[in-house]
């Protein structure tokens, strides 16, 4: 159980459930959380990665607490824009929100 | 610098040659809104380049030529240099332009006066001078040039000078347009000469061709090219209808640029470089064939015009033409005696009528006689001595300088030269005293004009204005007159002067034997001069002077040959149409097609490709942000996919 392979598969699903999750569901929310599964799939990663192959516990822990901040920031400009999309759409529907099609 | 002002003739020549200048750049620049000083420092600056001019020759009188030289630039085996040349004859010229440009701006103090355009007109006028005095100074045919274009933009601005009527502006463009093409000719002939020579110093070019150093072939081209400079600027044949629509600018301008300056220009240069045009017996020939046609063809326009100006103006190209003739049958000294002589009353006809102009406001010599043209002595005095100058009439100096063109041209093996020449002295002498009898004695006496009290009236009021005015103007007018009367007698000191002191003067050419005629062998010659003026005259008499004279001319009994002289033998209209037909109709055409195919659509071509291929790919905007995002990661996988295999 204690091994490698165990997380990379685990983050490999988190990591298609995010995918699947931004390309599928059509409500902007939806594809913010899908954005945060995306995300831990790779803090997950660095972790892993981190206590199996290198002897410097601390360079991988550092990377994940950056990451959980960038994804902080992320959320709250996403949230800022969604909510400025509903203010003149009155929809957060991705559908809706076609203004540049071609 | 210490050479430079211990040196009295290098001295006189800078400072004479480009006072002008200096006074010109000071009245552009500072003193433009004050009239009265910028003409007073213009007169100024004039008069001393005249009185340096007149020292030069009086200083280098009778002695060897004077070279000043140094080099301009160099580049590769060919040396430019820059300096002055001063032989007999650009003494002699040199002192001619001081002199009339002097009398001129003078006159045109009281000419000008309350024009608008004072200053500016004042600044041009020295301009003019200056290039035309640094062009006769000049020591390589390359400064001549340069110097050359100048006196052309200069004579351009004063045609043109008021440039508000829409006739001025179009004649200055026709004289710079027409200018140019002559002066392709002449550069071209410049740069053939170069590349041939390998020099283009004037004294050394009339060396080589003292000595039979040039190459026919190499002579013969160059000097029809550069004679092509001479048709240009000297209004000769092919090019000649830019002369009389010149007259658009003020009258004093007229003055200058048709006896001194510009026109003189042509004539100088031919002169300056005789010895190489006389080695190329095929260009003298063609110069002579064009100086004789563009005499008898100006002569025959000047029968008909009533226009004052115009008169004067048909008149120096018909004498150009004769200068021409007579430089080109080798009579050097008897050419630029000519053009001496013409440029005094040439100068004075101008002036005089200059007056006549500022008082009745009108250039019709009808008109002028009827109002009492010739109440005003002086100038009706001053107008009959140049006009008698003009036909050849002892003894006056247009006598002396005639009979010494037309032994010139009776030197030649063939009498048709001679023929012309005497046929366009009949021509200059009726034209001439058409004008004079019109004036003089008008048809039914003086019309007694209704306004004249008011003009009293206001002649009291500014009487002592009225009287500068007056005097400015004739003052030159009689020191003219007084030139024109005993310049001729002169003739044997300036004969002695031009032929003998210039060593680069060739003695392989005939103009040495037609000296010896002057002198002795033309006592024939001289009564055919004489009579062909004369029964100029007493044709003009009969016809406008005598008493009951019917004041048509016999040519309006031909209506057809009357239109054809009036309309200048159709060359304006020929030169109209084929501008139409070659430079609108085909040179334009051909740019303005360029324009809108090939250079608009090229740039329409790239814009429609750039936005058809948009379109063609904004298939891809979907607008769907997920579709975007779906085909990114199966771009990523597909790249991830690729590299690990």
């Amino acid at each position: 159980m204690n091994n490698l392979s165990t997380y990379l598969i685990i983050s490999a699903l988190l990591f298609s459930l995010g995918l699947q999750g931004i390309l599928l569901r059509r409500n902007l929310i939806g594809m913010l959380i899908s954005v945060e599964l995306l995300l831990n799939a790779a803090n997950l990663n660095f972790m892993a990665f981190n206590r199996f192959l290198n002897a410097d516990p601390v360079a991988g822990q550092v990377i994940a607490l950056f990451v959980m901040g960038l994804a902080a920031a992320e959320a709250a400009i996403g949230l800022s824009i969604i909510l400025a999309l509903f203010r003149t759409m009155h929809s957060i529907n991705i559908e809706r929100a076609q203004k540049l099609r071609g | 610098m210490g050479a430079f002002l211990g040196d009295p003739i290098l001295l006189a020549t800078v400072l004479g040659t480009n006072l002008p200048f200096i006074s010109m750049a000071a009245v552009l620049l500072f003193t433009a809104p004050n009239p009265a000083l910028s003409s007073k420092i213009s007169v100024a600056a004039i008069a001393a380049g005249a009185v340096c001019s007149i020292f030069l020759l009086a200083v280098l009188h009778g002695g060897s030529p004077v070279v000043y030289r140094t080099l301009w630039f160099n580049s590769g085996n060919l040396d430019i240099s820059f300096g002055y040349y001063l032989d007999s004859l650009s003494l002699l010229m040199l002192a001619i332009v001081g002199v009339i440009a002097c009398l001129v701006q003078i006159y045109s103090l009281g000419y000008m006066a309350g024009d608008p355009g004072y200053s500016r007109y004042f600044a041009f006028q020295s301009l003019f001078a200056w290039a035309m005095m640094n062009m006769v100074v000049a020591g390589s045919l390359i400064q001549l040039f340069i110097f050359w274009e100048m006196v052309g933009l200069a004579s351009y601005f004063l045609i043109g000078f008021y440039y508000e009527k829409w006739s001025a502006s179009q004649a200055g463009k026709k004289a710079f347009v027409m200018n140019r093409v002559g002066d392709v000719g002449f550069f071209l002939g410049l740069i053939w000469l170069l590349i041939g020579f390998g020099s283009l110093g004037i004294p050394e070019l009339n060396h080589a061709a003292d000595a039979n150093a040039l190459p026919q072939g190499l002579l013969t081209v160059s000097a029809l090219l550069i004679f092509c400079g001479v048709v240009g600027k000297s209004a000769q044949f092919p090019l000649l209808t830019w002369l009389p629509d010149a007259m658009e600018g003020p009258t004093p301008v007229s003055a200058l640029l048709h006896s001194a300056t510009m026109v003189a220009a042509g004539v100088y240069m031919f002169g300056r470089i005789f010895p190489f045009f006389a080695a190329s017996p095929d260009a003298m020939a063609v110069a002579l064939a064009i100086g004789t046609v563009t005499m008898l063809l100006s002569s025959t326009m000047a029968m008909v015009t009533y226009d004052l100006k115009q008169v004067w103006a048909y008149s120096t190209v018909s004498q150009l033409g004769m200068m021409v003739m007579a430089l080109a049958a080798g009579g050097y000294f008897a050419g630029v005696f000519h053009l001496t002589t013409h440029a005094g009353f040439k100068a004075l006809l101008f002036l005089c009528s200059g007056i006549f102009i500022h008082q009745f406001h009108t250039n019709d010599m009808r008109i002028i006689g009827k109002q009492g043209g010739r109440r005003l002595v002086i100038p009706m005095a001053c107008i009959a001595v140049g006009a008698l100058a003009l036909s050849g009439v002892f003894p006056f100096s247009g006598f002396f300088s005639k009979e010494a063109v037309l032994a010139v041209l009776a030197a030649q093996p063939s009498r048709i030269w001679l023929a012309a020449g005497l046929l366009g002295a009949v021509m200059t002498a009726y034209y001439s005293f058409r004008l004079i009898f019109h004036i003089l004695l008008p048809r039914g006496g003086i019309e007694e004009k209704r306004h004249d009290a008011h003009a009293h009236r206001y002649h009291e009021h500014e009487g002592e204005r009225r009287g500068y005015i007056f005097w400015a103007m004739a003052i030159p007018v009689i020191v003219l007159a007084g030139v024109t009367l005993a310049l001729g007698f002169f003739e044997h000191p300036i004969e002695h002067f031009l032929v003998n002191s210039n060593t680069v003067q060739p003695a392989l050419h005939p103009a040495h034997g037609t000296g010896a005629q002057v002198d002795g062998g033309g006592a024939p010659l001289t009564i055919m001069g004489i009579s062909a003026g004369l029964f100029g005259i007493l044709l003009a008499w009969f016809e406008y002077g005598r008493k009951g004279a019917d004041r048509k001319g016999f040519l309006s009994y031909f209506p057809a040959i009357w239109k054809l002289f009036d309309s200048r033998w159709f060359l304006d209209a020929f030169y109209r149409r084929s501008l139409d037909l070659f430079v609108y109709g085909g040179l334009t055409n051909l740019f303005t097609r360029n324009d809108r195919r090939v250079i608009d659509g090229g740039i329409d071509g790239i814009c429609f490709f750039t936005e058809s291929g948009g379109r063609l790919f904004s298939f891809l905007q979907s607008g769907m942000l997920q579709y975007n995002l779906l085909l990114m990661v199966l771009a990523v996988g597909g790249a991830v996919l690729y590299l690990l295999m």
